[in-house]
């Protein structure tokens, strides 16, 4: 089955809710940054230490999370379409917390930076964790000029979720070098 | 999450054109749907999808499938017995119809005008639509596009076609030099080319149009 029609070839792309924008356009780029973003996380899936069993149950979970993000942004908030969209609701900024939580009842306490860095697949979290942000700050950009008091309440939800979901990462990196016995690396100004 | 799988029966197996069919299905009780939206039949190893044809109050499901040549899909489909049962999962895709204040023009090739059919049959009204087909026998339900389009559009690219009454060419060359300048909502199904084709003839000649797209095999 062919993936492709080439209607992109040209620099411009469809959104989901059927406006013809550039391939430039901040929506596009801000989906696209929860893409890779994604992608990131399956690589980041994919090197888990083999005592992370759960961690990669919690890493499908987003990456469908994210999915489901990539659609919202998709869609141009006044438009029809929005109407097709599933909510994207407060309940899984809830599910990154807890997990938050119960991974750090096993980490000590931070004395000071550390250095991304340690197990491979604490490096990749690392790597997650700032390719979020990118994703945070563009999503941001977008709802400041889409007029951010005119959004459904989804894309409030989905901004809460990126901004917890570098925390879960930060953490998550940390807790790859506690199960792996690698010492963090730490900033020695 | 865990698609539903249901189970249907077939009930009718009708001549639409040379290469193509409509099948009707036992519609399960519990399975609901919106125009333009897919089913996914299902056998042991394979699994296709096609859009439903019927409105969604209709008793019955109907599928138009065109025969692939070399194709043990759609060749067991054609030669299923009445009472043959089918496993299919659905609905599936977003290509429903959105009603906006901008003009509404459908462009399909072949059976994918699967999809306008049941949009039509659910009360969609004052739509341009274009057919594109080889042959004017492939104009399975014109009919129905002839009582509910508010402009309908057969397309024919072969050279059988010398009426008066058709457009003759592909949907391109009618929506390059024959649709009205304008702002409207296109809805694409067909093959890839012709979505490739057609995007880019909005991007250039109709722009500020919406776009949505169903690629049809």
């Amino acid at each position: 089955m062919k993936i492709y029609t080439g209607g992109g070839d040209r620099g411009k792309t469809g959104l989901f809710s059927g406006e013809r924008v550039a391939k430039s356009h901040l929506q596009v780029e801000a989906y696209g940054d929860v893409d890779e973003l994604n992608s990131t996380i399956g690589s980041l899936a994919a090197v888990l230490p083999t005592k992370g069993a759960d961690i990669g149950e919690q890493l499908r979970l987003i990456q469908s999370d994210l999915l489901h993000i990539g659609a919202w942004l998709a869609t141009t908030p006044t438009a029809q379409p929005t109407a097709l969209l599933e909510e994207f609701a407060a309940d899984r900024v809830g599910f990154l917390e807890n997990t938050i939580d119960r991974m750090e009842e096993n980490l000590h306490p931070l004395s000071g930076f550390i250095l991304p860095g340690g197990h491979v697949s604490s490096a990749a979290a690392h790597v997650s964790r700032t390719v979020c942000r990118r994703a945070e700050r563009r999503v941001v950009a977008l709802m400041e000029q889409l007029g951010s008091e005119q959004l459904p309440e989804s894309w409030q939800q989905v901004l809460r979720y990126l901004n917890r979901l570098s925390d879960y990462l930060f953490v998550l990196a940390r807790y790859c070098n506690h199960l792996t016995g690698v010492d963090e690396p730490l900033w020695k100004s | 999450m865990k698609q539903q799988i249901y189970t249907c029966e077939l009930q009718q197996s009708t001549r639409l054109s040379a290469g193509t069919f409509e099948l009707a299905l036992s519609r399960p009780r519990d399975f609901t749907f919106q125009p333009g939206q897919r089913i996914r039949l299902l056998d042991r190893y394979r699994e296709r999808d096609y859009s439903l044809v019927n409105a969604p109050a209709d008793s019955s499901l109907r599928l138009c499938i065109r025969r692939v040549p070399a194709g043990s899909f759609t060749a067991s489909l054609h030669a299923a017995a009445t009472g043959s049962r089918f496993q299919f999962s659905g609905p599936h895709g977003y290509f429903v119809f959105r009603s906006t204040s901008r003009p509404a023009v459908f462009v399909a090739t072949g059976t994918g005008i699967a999809p306008f059919a049941s949009m039509a049959r659910a009360k969609t009204r004052g739509f341009t639509l274009l057919h594109g087909v080889k042959s004017p026998d492939d104009l399975y339900y014109a009919d129905l596009f002839h009582a509910t389009a508010g402009t309908y559009v057969p397309c024919i690219s072969g050279k059988a076609s010398t009426a008066a009454r058709w457009f003759h060419g592909r949907v391109t060359g009618y929506v390059e030099k024959e649709l009205p300048p304008g702002t409207y909502d296109f809805y694409l199904c067909g093959r890839t080319e012709m979505i490739r084709d057609v995007t880019w003839l909005i991007d250039e000649h109709f722009p500020d149009s919406n776009v949505y797209s169903e690629i049809f095999f």
